[in-house]
């Protein structure tokens, strides 16, 4: 009743910080000014200028977008201001008008606006948008002396000169000292030259509070420690030094990975992110084939913000610590033990009592039942298929190649091998080439001769001399016992060193056999043929044409 | 520890408005005092007077309306001219014993205990039930029912004396100033639990106050432990004080007892000092009239009952015209649109604020993730995650960031730079968890 408090006058604070996003971002603005006037010292007014069309076209953007798409006029938090300027930080002071108005519009519309708008982008804008400029060849590779001023208008000449950074990702110390590192003279995008500034501004921001030293502490002092641990090129204390204070290191630490919407909002999430970012950056910095890791290792953990904050999320007040691991442990090892093998009811082991998991026994052994008859046939077959698919190819290959060599053997023991010859004739079926130790042998040619009952095909080996090495069969049709004895190896072997025209009778002859003279003057005649066909390739090289092998 | 260290906020203390202020009474008494009779959290107390009785300072004016409730003395002398719905400072009305001053301040008879060693547990429980002793830190629970609650549970008293909230500085003053009896109630409250292990614990701004603690101390050869805990709000809350001091965890739910602790506010074990000194009821407090729009700030002490009109006289009136009028502190305190609303037992302190001491409420503005509220939060609760899984209706999400744990000390709000309303979120959370865990249930 009474106790009842009305809406207006619920406890709530009623204080609060003064503060605002507008203000914080103003703040983030501020601190980037002192990098930007050493730029500007160093690389002359178009530095100044880069700056500004990169945050005007941010602005412009972010407002066209917005009056476009009916929302909103988020003008005023500043936040477009600021990824401009972020943005023109990552740029060489060399490069072209164009670039940052491609990138500012990549930047406030692709990678912020198209998620939402401030709070709801899961990538650093200013990153991205740099990131997509650095697809340009050239564009983020040339580099311009420090105290060489630029011209305001018109292109620059490219004049590219070594970054500290391309000094160490090829494993060399840079050749400036500390303390030319520290104060900015040397070669480098805008915002990242001068670490004396970069780390005024942090110091400001901590001051202000706008930014809490977890993240930027646990990036820095990873990359110390692993460049501390593992040096290329000098000492320890030299090469640590060094690949602090070059490259982008301190703008991304201090003002990237810092960004609150793109970074995670627990504390321990925080300082992962930024052991992780460390890491990240000495391992692409090693091993990368771009000189600069920063960017890609904050992109790269902007992605892993939401698991950062999963993990990070600090215990709940008044229980005791890691409750919730062994609570979610408790509940794994519960559900793995509810996982029951079943055993087969069986009443010689089991009779007292019931085995686990005996409810479930008879579906188990009546789906078993439905299913093991089919699925066993299904399994056996593919299997039988399988085997003999296999099994069949195999011998079939084997065989083959058995066939041959033993082909090779009879027709032209001399050769190691036959190679097919584009040699044609009207005698042959087909004519190749025994080849010996490199060197040609002779020629093999098939034949086909009418026999008793169908024709003979035999191959007949010739050497280089017209005589003949071998003779052998492949098929007949020859009735058995009638005309089989003119093709056995015996009969043929006796053509072996024969040249010439073979006779059935007479000189240069080889007699046939009784029992199967029509298939014995078959093999002479084919022989003979053979003898002609190579004699004829000896003397008129064939049929062979220029340029058909 | 160190999380305490570093969770909660340090918002501007303005404590220096009041805090080399001596405790002074009002300069004029008060012609009437209203006494609700819904004094603390429990049943109302029941009016024991009728209109137009004569009634003496301390004399008892309503019984207690139950076990958990208190009983309520006349803070002034007088006559009773009223027993009336009057407005309440929680809101509302509530029937209250109206009674005008004869400024005599005639006391009741009273018996002071002239041994307060010699009376027994039982003895002194049952006199500070008699004399209606509540949370005097802001939490209005009877005195005995939380003795009851600990008795034989705990073996720290733990006297809460770290004053988080800014502007006010009345347990401040009462330390500095009644050190003696704030230790003598103290010795007390611990035989009655029946406790050896005795603290104090009070920030480190306020190092004067246990200077005179320790020179009190050694007069009298207590055997009390001092400690300072950090200047953060919300240090002064039951949960963080015993984290502090015990290094103990009070479960999600629970309270001190659970975890062998119990706490009681310095001007509740000053009251109860006094009763055991004087044989007096709780009838005065001490209340921090401060802000920017009061003219004189001071540290008043004055009867329960009076109106604030004339704690504001008191303190030169105001100088300015005040954007809010805040009963207790400036992050907890509840509005306040009529000043003719009594000083009640649990009132702190007085604040007016001046419309450049508070920041205009901002439009709130898109959750930019930054984790002010994360690393603010006492509680370690994730209001921006909270936030989102009511936004997103994720029933299963809130559930798991535990809301419930929540107990509304606003220092995520406080710290949010989009002034998102935090405290209205975490409420509506709680709520929607509540009802749902019934319906699970």
């Amino acid at each position: 009743m009474k106790r009842k408090l009305i809406e207006s006058r619920r406890r709530q604070p009623r204080l609060s910080v003064p503060t605002s996003t507008a203000a914080t971002m103003l703040d983030v603005m501020v601190a980037l000014v002192p990098a930007l006037v050493m730029a500007v010292y160093f690389f002359g007014l178009r530095v100044l200028t880069l700056t500004l069309v990169s945050m005007g076209f941010s602005v412009l953007f972010e407002y066209l977008y917005r009056r476009l798409t009916k929302q909103s006029n988020t003008l005023k938090d500043l936040s477009a201001c600021v990824t401009g300027m972020l943005l023109a930080m990552c740029l060489p002071p060399t490069a072209p008008y164009w670039a940052p108005v491609l990138g500012a519009f990549f930047s406030v519309v692709v990678a912020k606006q198209f998620y939402g708008g401030l709070g709801r982008n899961f990538m650093n804008p200013a990153l991205a948008g740099r990131m997509l400029l650095c697809t340009f060849p050239m564009l983020m590779t040339t580099w311009s002396e420090p105290f060489s001023w630029l011209p305001v208008f018109g292109s620059v000449d490219a004049v590219s000169c070594a970054t500290p950074m391309s000094y160490l990702s090829n494993g060399a110390l840079p050749p400036e000292t500390v303390a030319q590192l520290f104060l900015g003279q040397h070669a480098g995008s805008i915002g990242e030259v001068s670490s004396l500034m970069l780390l005024l501004g942090g110091a400001y921001l901590l001051l202000r509070r706008v930014i809490s030293p977890r993240i930027p502490l646990s990036y820095l002092g990873t990359v110390a420690l692993l460049t501390f641990l593992f040096p290329i090129e000098g000492g320890r204390l030299e090469w640590m030094t060094a690949n602090l204070l070059s490259g982008g290191l301190l703008l991304g630490a201090i003002f990237m990975a810092t960004d609150y919407v793109t970074s995670p909002t627990t504390l321990r999430g925080q300082v992962i992110y930024g052991i992780g970012c460390g890491v990240l950056t000495v391992l692409l910095r090693y091993f990368g084939s771009y000189p600069e890791g920063v960017g890609w290792s904050i992109l790269t953990m902007n992605c892993c913000v939401w698991l950062l904050d999963r993990a990070g999320r600090p215990r709940r007040f008044g229980v005791p610590p890691f409750d919730g691991t062994k609570r979610r442990l408790h509940v794994l090892a519960e559900n793995l033990s509810q996982i029951r093998l079943v055993k087969p009811k069986s009443t010689r082991f089991f009779e007292r009592g019931k085995v686990p998991g005996e409810a479930y026994l008879d579906q188990v052994i009546t789906f078993g039942r439905q299913t093991a008859a089919l699925g066993g046939v299904v399994i056996g077959t593919v299997l039988i298929i399988l085997v003999v698919h296999r099994g069949t190819e195999l011998t079939t290959y084997q065989r083959t190649q058995q066939q041959n060599r033993a082909l090779l053997q009879q027709v032209m023991p001399q050769a190691s091998y036959l190679t097919e010859t584009p040699y044609q004739s009207p005698n042959a079926v087909s004519i190749s080439a025994g080849y010996g130790d490199e060197a040609l042998v002779g020629y093999v040619v098939e034949i086909q001769v009418p026999g008793f009952v169908g024709s003979i095909t035999m191959k007949v080996g010739v050497n280089t001399d017209g005589r003949v090495t071998g003779v052998a069969v492949i098929s007949a049709s020859e009735t058995l016992g009638m005309g089989t004895q003119a093709l056995e190896e015996d009969y043929l072997s006796s053509f072996v060193g024969r040249t010439g025209t073979i006779r059935s009778s007479g000189a240069n002859a080889v007699d046939t056999v009784s029992g199967a003279t029509v298939s014995s003057k078959a093999i002479i005649s084919g022989v003979n043929q053979a003898l002609e066909v190579v004699a004829m390739l000896e003397i008129e090289e064939g049929g062979y044409e220029e340029g058909e092998v | 520890m160190a999380y305490l260290f570093f969770s909660g906020i340090h918002p501007a203390p303005r404590k220096e408005l009041t805090r080399k202020k001596p405790l002074a009474l009002l300069d004029v008494p008060p012609e009437k005092v209203i006494l609700p009779l819904d004094l603390c959290k429990g049943p109302p107390a029941q009016a024991i007077v009728s209109v137009g009785q004569r009634v003496k300072l301390g004399q008892l004016v309503a019984r207690a309306g139950g076990e958990g409730g208190a009983a309520i003395h006349a803070s002034v002398s007088g006559q009773v001219t009223a027993i009336e719905p009057r407005p309440h400072p929680w809101g509302g009305e509530s029937t209250a014993v109206v009674i005008a001053n004869d400024r005599a301040d005639t006391p009741c008879h009273t018996e002071p205990v002239a041994d307060p060693n010699a009376l027994s547990q039982e003895e002194l429980l049952e006199r500070i039930r008699n004399s209606g002793i509540v949370g005097m830190g802001g939490g209005a629970i009877p005195a005995h029912v939380k003795i009851l609650e600990a008795r034989g549970r705990v073996d720290t008293l733990i006297v809460n004396a770290a004053e988080c909230e800014p502007y006010l500085t009345a347990d401040h003053c009462l330390l500095l100033e009644r050190a003696r009896q704030v230790l003598e109630g103290m010795r007390a409250l611990a035989r009655v639990l029946g406790v050896e292990r005795t603290f104090i614990a009070s920030e480190s701004d306020k190092l004067n106050a246990i200077e005179r603690l320790e020179r009190a101390m050694r007069r009298n050869g207590d055997r009390v432990r001092l400690r300072t805990v950090p200047t953060r709000f919300p240090m002064g809350a039951e949960k963080q004080i015993v984290r502090m001091v015990t290094g103990r965890e009070i479960p999600p739910g629970g309270k001190p007892p659970q975890v062998g602790c119990a706490v009681f506010n310095v001007a509740t074990v000053y009251a109860i000092g006094q009763m055991i000194r004087r044989g007096q009821p709780l009838t005065h407090r001490v209340v921090t009239v401060t802000g920017g729009s009061v003219a004189r700030p001071r540290n008043l002490w004055v009867p329960v009952g009076t109106p604030l009109t004339n704690l504001l006289q008191s303190a030169g009136g105001l100088k300015e015209k005040p954007d809010l009028v805040l009963l207790g502190g400036p992050m907890t305190g509840i509005v306040q649109t009529e000043l003719t609303v009594p000083v009640l037992k649990n009132t702190g302190g007085l604040v007016c604020l001046a419309p450049w001491e508070r920041q205009t409420d901002y439009p709130a503005e898109l959750c930019l993730q930054c984790g002010h509220c994360l690393a603010s939060c006492p509680m370690r609760l994730a209001p921006v995650f909270i936030q989102r899984a009511l936004e997103n209706r994720e029933m299963d999400k809130l559930c798991d960031l535990h809301p419930e744990d929540c107990m509304e000390c606003g220092c995520c709000a406080y710290s949010c730079p989009c002034h998102i309303r935090l405290v209205d979120i975490m409420r509506r959370a709680k709520k929607l968890v509540r009802e749902n865990g019934e319906r699970a249930v």
